[in-house]
């Protein structure tokens, strides 16, 4: 770095540009919002394009229906029978299905406990062995017997058993197929694939007594109409935002519509128009669902084993009965039995925007970035403010300093030298209480985060109560704290600020290349905490640095209504959901399919919202 | 000795600290030597399991491809009773991090940053005492995920850090002796010779009136360091059942870069993307690389030879073969010596920003790689270059403020101007 | 005569065989299995004596083969060629107690003559070499890294001779990843007197054979030295065994496809109350099957190839097992059933073809399958590509005696597996127990140079499960060493398993499936960037120290150097000229930019 010039150098004292850094920063957040408003746009959006050529989607003739519809019709009829009956009897039965059909099929029992709930049930599965394989590779078929809403997934299964069946006959299968059936859609199929790689929490979670190799891709079947379906909702969302190979969705889109002519639906947009309202909207649904990271079907629990799969959900009353179904997924899957290596050749990190366009993240993750870096800029900014000489008035602050001769005579070796003061005395930053305090916030936001995962379900409204009410409170009585235990100088406060948005910067740009969405979100909701204070000024005079009693109060209003608090119970009332579901259904990721999003919004956002009201609160 | 009731404090509150986070937390110490940020092929604790299993059961280690560490570490752990083995490691392992702060505290106290024979610092007074300098070290987060992690590096560490230690205190042989103990451990100490040589001299000259020239002292301690090292080896040679290939498998492993596990250096994947037919010659450049900083520092920098061991110790810690958190922590254990340049350095922020920037993104990358198989190796060998470019920035800018205050005691005057270098 | 069929007699369980001793003789057993499945398999046995052979007096022996095993200096040989797996769960025992099948793909070993273990290599290569040419397979691929020395896992099948006296070495290749077809069975039965034109040879066709659901091929080439001091004689045994599914095997050739069957073809359990017309609830395959030998395996078997004794009489080569009451007809040919009542041989006709049909008629019962003596499995743990664990599941299903058994596995090296994690215990209990393990010989990986050979003596208790697991670390490999598909994972060798029995039967052989070991792999499109960026950073570096080692010190007001204000001054006082000289005359504003911008 000695290559910089020291003019260079000399440009960081220059008052000008310390002016500068508020407007930027705001510049940043700008321009990151109106980018990720860009991204629709033909411009600067894709094509989807299949670019693993194993694959070759859509180029088998597929031969299931005909007499199988009868056999259908009867498991359909068996599974309906079965709805409601206990768990053993439907395993039974599953089993004695899958043995008729020549399989080796095997069960597994779990039981997962969270937020108070338990959560049981059993899994039933069979191997379908690849006639020339050698168990090194499976792929997977899933049908959970009652889908993310809860109802009964007659067709799914039925569809499944069949298919089942049908497979059996042939003898082309690279690969062994696994199908599946699980209790539920979102225990039961973390329960099998934890199981599967022998990382599951026994006892609770019983181990699998079969096995084959290594997954390939995962199809989830999941067909509850009574009548026939209108289109293919493609459900591709796993835990901790997390996505599936593009090339496998493209896959599905491209068989689906492509060789069967049905409709693609993808994040709930039943109807849409190609235009540059509903692909934003396709977008931002895709980008909440990945932000909040919880499981979205049977199919999440597998994603985070780089194993990529999709569920197909039939939706809407239209022509399409469940042999074209079939037929898709019997296309599909031998699509995948194509498969030469594991999914690798496409995207992993990308938006969806309609069935057929996608920016991937080249192109989108600049706006989180520029949100991120914002704060960064902001700490940078204050850094430098906070190194700055105060006027020499100011040796309030330091009396030591003052203390001193204002020029200062250097004799050395019969030369002698007047210098001023000024130059010599280091304006040492005193680091030891910011650093101390923003670290020791971070850690509070332990307390949170333990509370919210580990308490029943029926307590959890009051605590969250609790909490807010205390999260009212809390930025003044640290406030006041701080100021009776050690009053903060001009320079601390600056530092305790640079630190807090130095950190922020750092996790949300770090987060923002594991979970684009959710880094992007904190990121414009505590986008404030970066102009509390007075940014615009300059100096380390005391009136500049620590803003008048009004200017507090407004700000820390302000803050307060940007309060993860405040926040997360804003969303809960858009959603028409109480926040104990909410949060019991955190708890529930938390502790079956690791989600970790709370992490981020009690150990990241929230000190960095608490140290930014602290600095504003008004002191008692 | 008289116990010093804040260095007791100190060290007290480093080993309550330490037992909790191995006692509390069971899986951490499994979790922690799992990790390429901290573990290396050369120094992971996993291999020095093994390798102990293989010895102990009456196969050769060194027959294998897993196990590259000094015979010694074999018969040292294997007199740990298999039974506590654990909480023993865990022991010692604390043990070796007092120790090396309390080298650290000798260094500190010494006074030989501040003012060496040759060259007092006009900043001299502006200094942390040895008991802050420890708790740096030993409440560095870096220091205490390795301890945690228990690489064998912390023996070499502890071996350089009283090597120096012993050095300032006027005492060369033993120190010499230490630093043969590091060279043996893991090759690279060996380039610390020269400055400590000159660091010894220095502290002799100044000690005692009559001393002999450097060139006399230079041959005679290195001819010591040289038969340390040779009368370790034979040690070992007896140990292993008189067989001498541990050394190719202990040394030629870091020369040759045979196993290419990631790490947070330069090397693992420049070599993995390397011809075949060029990868002995960039072997040679790499060392060569290496090597070349001990003479120039050595030059230059005569004046304070601690501080050469300093930046040395920084740039090893970038540009070894196999580097890990370890040699970082070792590299900002001795920089809190020269607080009193501090104020001179230009880029603290930056640098820092970029190493905890790094130090977050690494991990996720190398998650994104390994697990998540979103990213690919490229996510991860970015970050061990920015990695590096933080480090040698800080190492730079500490010798570029250094080189000033120098220059400022020669130009009283310039204090506080710009400086421009031609 | 005894030993030469030990194993036939161990395998075919019901049929037990008086038979004179020609040079030559070749059986087909067929075993119908549950559920809809048959085992047919071929055996084809040819013997020489010792001193014909080496004088290059070739008969049944091929000289193809033969001329490579002396060159070789092997003695003993066993060469298999397997695909799909043996499902031990519905199919029960394997044949021959697992002697004459290999683990997928490509397996061989042999005992070859030499003075070191240098030399024997020397000769293993050389034989992998020849052979790899005679087969079409990759076999020259069996490289240092994919040999090993077994200890405890094979024994010399030859009579009379002594590994030790006469210093044989043993060697162990096997090849996971190779894909058997039929460009390896051409040249097997090429091997056979018969080319294949006739006997049973003829039904071996690649169609059928790798349609099959199991396959193996074998050959062995062992010496016998009888104890009674008659002369020695070299004996070499083809085999292939396949198990085929009726139902996919009497599809015709030339509608291959299974097309849903039209919907009064199904077989539909009627007893259901909705059992109608458009709904089926498929009764059960039933354990019944018939088809004919045309049917099965394409066309007859076309007449007979030197099925006589020495004497001239015709032998038996064609064996089922079924029980006698079973009706079965035959075209021609002698039928005549065993005592044991559950196996019938046939001899064939010398000419014309042999067609069987067994009808569905007479009881529809099979003889059942015997249990393995033991079930294993193996597979991976863990996931991600930094580590992992091989975990082992060893079930005994026997509810009397305990059993015991070597379990030998060759890992490549860059499994990088630590032994001190390896750990048995049963599947009852939580913790490791010792005690399971009674023996263990491990040889570790030299990177790039050697595999890891682990072999151990476990036993495991009667009717209870014993889960074997160690760790692994996954090595990252220099980008050149990854195969043209690197993301679809490197093949593991399946295990070995040797069971031993305290009598001296003919010993019994399990073998698992391999497996697929995903490694991380590097950006190969990378080289040329990582070396110039890594080139880059460490060149900033070198420079940034030694710019500051090199260069002196001057105080920047001491010194001529651009400066921001230098810069503006220059820049302001250039336009300054340029404006009055534009105020002046625009003609020369050319010329003024260039003096302006010149100092």
């Amino acid at each position: 770095m000695a290559l910089i010039s020291p003019t260079v150098l000399a440009l960081r004292r220059d008052p000008r540009l310390l002016k500068l850094p508020p407007y930027l920063s705001a510049l940043l957040i700008l321009v990151g919002v109106v980018w990720l408003c860009l991204l629709p746009l033909n411009e600067y959006s894709r094509h989807t394009y299949i670019s693993e050529n194993a694959l070759l989607p859509g180029q088998v003739h597929t031969y299931f229906g005909g007499s199988e519809q009868n056999v259908f019709n009867a498991y359909k009829y068996e599974v309906k029978e079965l709805a409601g009956k206990p768990q053993d009897e439907i395993s039974n039965k599953l089993g004695e299905i899958f043995k008729s059909a020549g399989l080796r099929s095997a069960r597994q029992k779990y039981e997962y406990q969270a937020a108070g709930i338990t959560y049981t049930g059993e899994n039933v599965y069979a191997i379908l062995h690849a006639p020339r394989g050698d168990a090194t590779e499976a792929i997977v078929l899933v049908a959970a017997w009652t889908n993310m809403d809860g109802e009964l997934n007659q067709n799914g299964v039925a569809l499944t058993m069949e298919l089942a069946r049908y497979f059996k006959r042939w003898s082309l299968w690279s690969k062994d197929i696994i199908i599946l059936i699980t209790a539920d859609s979102r225990a039961g199929p973390q329960a099998w694939v934890d199981a599967y790689h022998d990382e599951h929490i026994s006892p609770s979670v019983a181990p699998l007594p079969i096995k084959s190799g290594a997954l390939q891709g995962v199809v989830v079947v999941d067909n509850a109409l009574d009548h026939h379906f209108e289109s293919i909702h493609i459900v591709y969302d796993g835990i901790n935002g997390q996505l599936p190979n593009l090339d496998l969705f493209n896959t599905a889109v491209s068989i689906a519509s492509g060789q069967l002519g049905m409709r693609v639906a993808l994040q709930r947009m039943w109807k849409h128009d190609d235009s540059y309202r509903e692909r934003l909207q396709t977008m931002l649904r895709g980008m909440v669902r990945q932000g909040l990271g919880h499981s979205s079907g049977p199919h999440s629990s597998f994603i985070p084993y780089h194993v990529d799969a999709i569920t197909l959900q039939a939706v809407g009353e239209g022509g399409q009965d469940d042999m074209a179904m079939g037929r898709c997924i019997e296309s599909i899957f031998r699509s995948l039995n194509n498969l030469l290596e594991h999914f690798h050749q496409s995207f992993f990190f990308y938006l969806l925007m309609q069935a057929d366009r996608f920016v991937s993240i080249g192109t989108y993750l600049p706006s989180a970035m520029l949100v991120a870096v914002n704060f960064t800029i902001m700490a940078i900014a204050l850094w430098i403010r906070s190194g700055r000489p105060p006027a020499p008035k100011l040796a309030t602050t330091m009396p030591e300093k003052s203390s001193k001769p204002e020029v200062d005579v250097i004799q050395k070796d019969g030369m002698t030298a007047i210098v001023p003061k000024e130059t010599i005395t280091i304006h040492e930053r005193q680091m030891f209480i910011p650093v101390s305090l923003v670290v020791s916030l971070h850690f509070l936001g332990v307390i949170p985060l333990y509370i919210f995962n580990n308490s029943a379900f029926e307590t959890l409204p009051y605590y969250f109560l609790l909490f807010t009410m205390v999260n009212l409170v809390l930025p003044t009585a640290l406030a006041t704290f701080i100021h009776h235990q050690a009053s903060l100088t001009p320079q601390q406060y600056l530092l305790l600020h640079s630190f807090s948005l130095l950190l922020l910067g750092m996790f949300l740009a770090t987060l923002a290349t594991l979970n684009f969405s959710l880094s992007l979100f904190v990121g414009l909701l505590s986008a404030p905490l970066s102009f509390i204070g007075n940014p615009f000024s300059g100096s380390v005079e005391p009136k500049d640095v620590f803003p008048s009693q009004l200017r507090k109060t407004t700000s820390s209003i302000a803050l307060q209504l940007v309060s993860p608090p405040v926040v997360v119970s804003a969303v809960c009332y858009f959603w028409g959901t109480n926040v104990g579901e909410m949060l019991a259904e955190a708890a529930f990721g938390w502790k079956v399919n690791g989600l970790w999003m709370q992490v981020i919004v009690w150990c990241v956002w929230w000190p960095a919202w608490l140290a930014g009201s602290v600095l504003v609160s008004p002191v008692l | 000795m008289v116990i010093d009731r804040r260095k007791a404090l100190l060290f007290g509150s480093a080993t309550t600290l330490r037992l909790l986070l191995f006692f509390a937390f069971p899986s951490l110490p499994d979790l922690l030597t799992g990790r390429v940020e901290i573990s290396t092929p050369v120094t992971s604790f996993k291999r020095l399991q093994e390798g102990l299993f293989l010895y102990t059961h009456n196969v050769s280690p060194y027959d294998g491809g897993v196990f590259h560490q000094a015979p010694l570490l074999l018969s040292l752990f294997a007199l740990i009773p298999s039974s506590l083995f654990s909480p023993l490691t865990s022991l010692l392992y604390i043990a070796l991090d007092l120790l090396c702060a309390n080298a650290l505290i000798q260094i500190a106290e010494s006074g030989e940053a501040g003012s060496s024979r040759l060259f007092t610092s006009p900043r001299n007074e502006l200094k942390w005492d040895g008991i802050a300098i420890g708790a740096a070290y030993l409440f560095n987060p870096f220091t205490i995920a390795t301890c945690i992690g228990r690489p064998i590096s912390v023996f070499t560490n502890c071996a350089i850090l009283y090597a120096i230690a012993k050095a300032v205190s006027g005492k060369p042989m033993s120190s010499i002796l230490a630093l043969g103990l590091a060279s043996y451990l893991s090759l690279y100490p060996i380039l610390l010779l020269p400055p400590l040589i000159l660091l010894c001299y220095d502290r002799q000259a100044r000690d005692k009136k009559e001393t002999p020239p450097i060139s006399t002292f230079a041959i005679k301690y290195t001819s010591l360091f040289f038969a340390t090292k040779v009368w370790f080896l034979y040690i070992s040679n007896i140990l292993t059942g008189g067989s001498w290939e541990f050394i190719s498998s202990t040394y030629s492993v870091q020369l040759l870069l045979p196993d290419l596990t990631p790490n947070m250096g330069l090397w693992w994947y420049f070599f993995i993307e390397m011809f075949d037919s060029f990868r002995e010659f960039f072997l040679g450049v790499f060392w060569l690389h290496l090597g070349g900083y001990v003479g120039g520092l050595c030059i230059r920098v005569r004046r304070q030879p601690l501080f050469i061991i300093t930046t040395l110790l920084g740039i090893f810690a970038i540009f070894k073969p196999y580097p890990s958190l370890s040699d970082t922590s070792l590299y900002f254990a001795m920089l809190p010596l020269y607080r009193h340049i501090f104020p001179l350095m230009r880029y603290t922020f930056f640098a820092m920003a970029t190493i905890l920037y790094a130090s977050l993104l690494g991990p996720a990358f190398y998650y994104l790689w390994i697990y998540a198989g979103s990213g690919n190796a490229n996510f991860f060998y970015a970050i061990t270059l920015v990695w590096s470019l933080g480090l040698s920035e800080i190492v730079a800018d500490s010798l570029f403020a250094v080189l000033r205050d120098e220059w400022e005691v020669e130009r009283p005057e310039m204090k506080g101007k710009d400086v421009r270098q031609i | 005569m005894k030993y030469s069929f030990g194993p036939l007699l161990l395998s075919l369980l019901s049929c037990s065989l008086v038979l004179a001793d020609p040079d030559y003789h070749e059986r087909l057993n067929l075993q119908p299995l549950t559920p809809a499945s048959l085992l047919a398999s071929f055996n084809f046995w040819s013997k020489a004596s010792l001193q014909s052979y080496e004088e290059q007096h070739f008969k049944y022996i091929p000289r193809s083969l033969g001329q490579i095993l002396q060159h070789a200096k092997t003695r003993e040989l066993h060469l298999r060629f397997s695909t799909g797996r043996w499902d031990d769960e519905s199919w029960g025992a394997r044949p021959w107690g697992g002697t004459k099948e290999g683990g997928t793909g490509v397996e061989l070993w042999a005992w070859v003559e030499a003075d070191s273990d240098a030399g024997s290599f020397a000769r293993w290569v050389t034989l992998n070499n020849a052979l790899s040419g005679l087969f079409c397979a990759s076999l020259n691929f069996i490289d240092s890294t994919r040999t090993t020395r077994p200890r405890m896992t094979f024994e010399p099948a030859s009579v009379g001779t002594n590994a030790s006296t006469d210093n044989l070495y043993l060697l162990h290749g096997t090849l996971p990843r190779e894909v058997v077809c039929t460009e390896n069975l051409t040249p097997f039965l090429k091997l056979l007197p018969c080319k294949g034109k006739a006997g049973i040879a003829s039904l071996l066709d690649g169609h059928k054979l790798f349609d099959a659901s199991w396959q193996s091929m074998a050959i062995d080439v062992r010496s016998v030295c009888p104890a009674d001091g008659s002369e020695c004689s070299i004996e070499m045994e083809q085999t292939v065994d396949m198990v085929l599914d009726v139902q996919r095997s009497k599809r015709p050739r030339d509608n291959p496809i299974p097309r849903p069957v039209p919907s009064e073809g199904l077989r539909c359990d009627d007893t259901k109350p909705y059992a109608g017309s458009d709904f089926c609830y498929p009764s059960d395959i039933s354990n019944g099957q018939s088809w004919t030998i045309a049917e099965i395996f394409g066309r007859p078997i076309q007449g007979s190839c030197l099925a006589e004794d020495s004497n001239g009489n015709p032998l038996d080569s064609v064996y089922i097992d079924v029980p006698n009451e079973r009706e079965m007809y035959i075209t021609s040919g002698t039928e005549n059933k065993h005592l044991s009542g559950t196996c019938r041989s046939f001899t064939l006709p010398k000419s014309e073809p042999f067609e069987m049909v067994l009808s569905h008629l007479g009881p529809q019962t099979f003889n059942d399958h015997t249990t393995p003596p033991l079930y294993a499995s193996r597979s991976f743990t863990g996931h991600g590509q930094e580590r992992g664990g091989v975990q082992t599941l060893l079930t005994n299903p026997s509810l009397t005696s305990s059993i015991s058994f070597v379990y030998f596995e060759t890992l490549p090296w860059f499994m990088k597996l630590y032994l001190h994690t390896l750990t048995a215990r049963l599947s009852t209990s939580s913790t490791p127990n010792p005690c399971l393990i009674k023996e263990k010989f491990y040889r570790p990986a030299l990177d790039r140079r050697r595999g890891t050979q682990l072999e151990l003596l476990i036993s495991v208790p009667a009717n209870s499960t014993v889960i074997l697991t160690y760790d692994f670390d996954k090595a990252i490999l220099r980008y050149t060493e990854y195969p043209p598909d690197a993301n679809r994972g490197f093949d593991v060798a399946p295990a070995v398993i040797r069971l031993l029995s305290n009598d001296k039967k003919a010993p019994v052989y399990i073998r698992t499936t391999s497996l697929l070991l995903p490694l991380p792999t590097p950006d190969f499109s990378m080289p040329y960037n990582v070396i110039i960026l890594t080139s880059t950073v460490m060149a900033l570096a070198f420079g940034m120290i030694f710019n500051l080692l090199v260069r002196r010190f001057v105080g920047a007001d001491e010194v001529e150097g651009w400066d921001v204000a230098a810069l503006k001054a220059k820049l302001r006082g250039g336009v300054m000229v340029l404006r009055d000289k534009m105020m002046k005359k625009g003609g020369k504003g050319r010329k003024s930019i260039n003096s302006s911008c010149g100092n």
